[in-house]
């Protein structure tokens, strides 16, 4: 008797519990939708009450935050009479903290996200504002400054939840390769490179330089897949909205041959398979003991990655550009259900990108305190200040706003922005740019299918195994055994979904 | 001696030797490699005998050394409070749980077992402590979510109490006329020293190590403590390495992060203070939960 009635405590205890958690939140998304209704009528309101924008971006906490959010808050109470309180947080714990804060209703306006973080199941949980309205009012500027592409490409069935930062606008594909072993053998690195011609490099290394290895970890597949393929999803040479399975793909199945072929050749270290998640295949090319690695290009990687590595690197294209969902929605700004004045965060957003003084606030902190101008749209540190002891070092220009306004630094190419715009406009647009797969309906196929990649996919990619069409062959009985032709209906049904409301 | 223990002994001796070594190894390890010159960590690897040495990390982290010993500051008093509120409350819990005449014990033993076997979850959690008791941002959530009071503790106190201190005792201070609170400070709390000086111990620990309170509650720099300075280093290198396809600027990301050498040596910093409290403890953390185990 007595067990039953503790029994019957406990359970009592675990549904109140549980109950008000539920309650709450559906009261929360009430009220916020509510409040945007109420709001977007009150427009042409002419006086701005005083107001405090939150702006929550993943970063490091810089040791001047303060002094630079005083800096914008002044300038913001000027233009539209608010102030901001900047809240970066760490890259690590961004999730489980943000994810807090959505949950339990904390207020904030402005939130950085993206495609490959988080962007689909925030819009689908209903975090983000719709800002078809907001955009037309508040935020005229941004599709001008933007273009169709970016706007169209970072929406969700049609409709906008966030707004793209204008950055480059497609992925390069091809090598980053050791400059040192490019002069000494005078490569040609200009234009685009056939699969060959970049043999030809890998056997000249091979047969002159015996401690070098000429290609360096299994990455390169995955590159030479994002140019082939949109999400692994729809192959770029089609014209058609089909989805296929890139292990039936005479192209795909080829190109495995043609990686065993290089493994046999010697051509890769002796831990292609693992090298590049283990950073081996980092700590190679910075040491000089390899001559390549696969990289997702864009002009000037080299200059960039040169810095990182330190040391010389030229990058080498091996497809042309082409620009997917990833590219458009790759940093976006989102406004908050929980914001108590979106229009005021519209307008902030405006401004970001407008007003290139606001923009370089955020992105460098303050003239003359942590950079000084050499030139119109050139910066340096000032004297005596180095990277390391700065005290406010970029959150990243890509995050915010329009990246073509911000500027640029001493040792960067001051037409940097003009080869960003023609790189853009050069780029193959894919046909399904726009398209975002929701993976809610099949989650615990694609964790299964995802699985099964992991098994066979680094392998293969590295040319690793003997038998290259056996293991396809394997792989893809062990991936429809869990679910895998599930996933590509309903792909496709999405996609077919997808199609029919963009037209 | 007779044959057999002459045997065993000398092979236990060893293998505890060999488990020893085997748990100090990775120590050795990250002090080696805090030492080992950047250049060499990148071509040759990890190593116990690094091919050069280099104090850089060291003099790396002392040149910025404000942040460390903030967060150091933070851990230490968080730690010193924590251990001792929490001991203090443990305590009053457990003695009189172990105190046959207490009404309501039973119930009372019920509501605190209760607690290890259900929690509120995740969410209402965070929202009581966040808006409703407001420890956001406040040394206090690092101190009170979680950590201020374990079950566990308080029942293997309440067994301690209630099997080492006879009952003659409480009552002959009764017959002196002692009232409850000096015979719980001047007879009990006298005689479990032990007990004390283990669940004191344990929370040492707890509020040392933990990161996680911090992670959550934690938004401003100065407030963060010097486990959740390691940790979150460690954790964006990862969660980035993990993100570095999907998105180009993720690479240059990483390329900012510290080298490995600098985060081996924040490891040590963090863990040499409690190497050197250790020892003090020992002597009594093993008698401390033998006594409240075995006749609990």
């Amino acid at each position: 008797m007595k067990k039953k009635m503790y029994t019957l405590l406990a359970l009592l205890m675990v549904v109140m519990l549980v109950l008000p958690a539920c309650g709450q939140k559906s009261n929360d998304s009430k009220k916020a939708g509510e409040n945007s209704s109420t709001s977007s009528e009150g427009e042409g309101v002419t006086k701005l009450e005083p107001y405090k924008l939150t702006l929550v971006y993943p970063g490091d906490a810089q040791k001047d935050l303060a002094l630079v959010q005083e800096e914008m808050s002044k300038y913001l109470t000027e233009k539209i009479n608010a102030t901001i309180e900047l809240k970066p947080i760490d890259w690590g714990s961004w999730t489980d903290k943000t994810n807090l804060m959505k949950i339990s209703g904390e207020s904030f306006d402005l939130m950085f996200t993206a495609g490959w973080f988080g962007y689909g199941l925030d819009v689908s949980k209903g975090q983000f504002l719709e800002l078809t309205n907001l955009l037309k009012n508040q935020g005229k500027d941004i599709p001008t400054v933007l273009g169709d592409d970016f706007i169209k490409g970072s929406q969700i069935s049609g409709k906008s939840y966030g707004v793209p930062t204008k950055k480059e606008f497609a992925q390069g594909f091809g090598f980053l390769l050791n400059k040192a072993l490019v002069d000494k053998y005078q490569f040609n690195t200009e234009g685009v490179k056939t699969l060959e011609e970049m043999e030809e490099m890998f056997k000249t290394i091979k047969e002159n330089e015996p401690g070098i290895v000429p290609v360096v970890s299994n990455k390169f597949a995955n590159t030479w897949g994002a140019a082939n393929y949109d999400n692994s999803m729809i192959s770029r040479d089609s014209k058609e909205l089909k989805i296929i399975d890139t292990l039936e793909d005479p192209k795909f199945i080829d190109f495995l041959k043609r990686m065993r072929q290089w493994n046999l050749n010697g051509w890769f270290d002796k831990d292609v398979v693992t090298s590049d998640t283990s950073g081996q295949a980092d700590n190679m090319i910075k040491s000089g003991k390899a001559f390549a690695i696969g990289q997702s290009l864009k002009p000037g990687k080299d200059k960039e990655m040169t810095v990182t590595m330190g040391l010389p690197l030229v990058q080498v294209e091996t497809a042309l550009p082409y620009t997917t969902t990833g590219e458009a929605n790759g940093a976006m700004l989102a406004i908050s259900r929980t914001s108590k004045d979106p229009e005021r965060a519209m307008m902030f957003l405006n401004m970001l990108y407008t007003d290139a003084k606001l923009l370089n606030m955020l992105d460098w902190g303050i003239e003359g305190k942590h950079y000084v101008k050499i030139s119109d749209n050139m910066i340096d540190y000032p004297e005596g200040v180095t990277a390391d002891t700065q005290g406010y070092s970029s959150p990243g220009g890509w995050m915010f706003g329009n990246q073509f306004i911000s500027y640029l630094w001493a040792n960067e190419d001051s037409d940097k922005w003009e080869q960003f715009e023609k790189f853009n406009a050069s780029a193959e647009r894919s046909i399904a740019l726009g398209f975002t797969f929701d993976e809610t309906p099949v989650k615990a196929e694609m964790a299964a299918v995802s699985n099964v990649d992991k098994e066979f996919q680094m392998v293969l990619n590295a040319g690793a195994i003997d038998d290259v069409e056996g293991t396809i062959a394997k792989y893809k009985a062990k991936r429809d055994a869990a679910g895998f032709q599930k996933v590509q209906e309903e792909r496709q049904r999405q996609l077919d979904e997808w199609a029919k409301a963009s037209q | 001696m007779p044959f057999a223990t002459r045997i065993h002994k000398p092979l236990i001796h060893l293998f505890f030797l060999l488990f020893s070594v085997v748990s100090l190894m990775p120590f050795v390890l990250v002090f080696m490699v805090s030492i080992t010159d950047e250049s060499s960590i990148v071509q040759n690897g990890y190593s116990f005998f690094p091919s050069k040495l280099n104090f850089a990390s060291y003099q790396f982290l002392f040149n910025d050394f404000g942040q460390i010993a903030r967060s150091y500051g933070v851990t230490i008093l968080v730690t010193l409070l924590g251990t001792t509120i929490s001991l203090f409350i443990t305590a009053l819990f457990a003695y009189p749980l172990s105190r046959k005449d207490l009404p309501l014990r039973r119930t009372m033993s019920f509501i605190l077992f209760f607690t290890m076997l259900f929690s509120g979850g995740m969410v209402p959690w965070y929202i009581t402590y966040v808006t409703m008791v407001g420890l956001k941002n406040s040394l206090f959530g690092m101190i009170i979510p979680n950590l201020l009071m374990s079950a566990f503790n308080v029942l293997l106190m309440r067994s301690f109490f209630a099997n080492t201190i006879p009952e003659s005792i409480i009552e002959s201070g009764t017959i002196d006329g002692a009232n409850e609170l000096t015979i719980f400070l001047k007879l009990v709390v006298p005689l479990s020293a032990p007990i004390m000086a283990t669940i004191a111990l344990f929370n040492l620990l707890a509020f040392w190590n933990d990161w996680y309170n911090c992670m959550l509650f934690i938004d401003k720099p100065e407030l963060i403590n010097i486990q959740y300075l390691m940790t979150k280093t460690l954790n964006n290198i990862q969660f980035l390495v993990m993100k570095a396809d999907s998105s180009s600027q993720v690479g240059e990301l990483l390329a900012k992060m510290p080298t490995e050498g600098v985060r081996m040596a924040l490891a040590i910093i963090g863990i040499a203070p409690l190497l050197i409290a250790y020892p003090f403890f020992q002597k009594y953390y093993i008698s401390g939960i033998t006594s409240g185990a075995v006749k609990g």
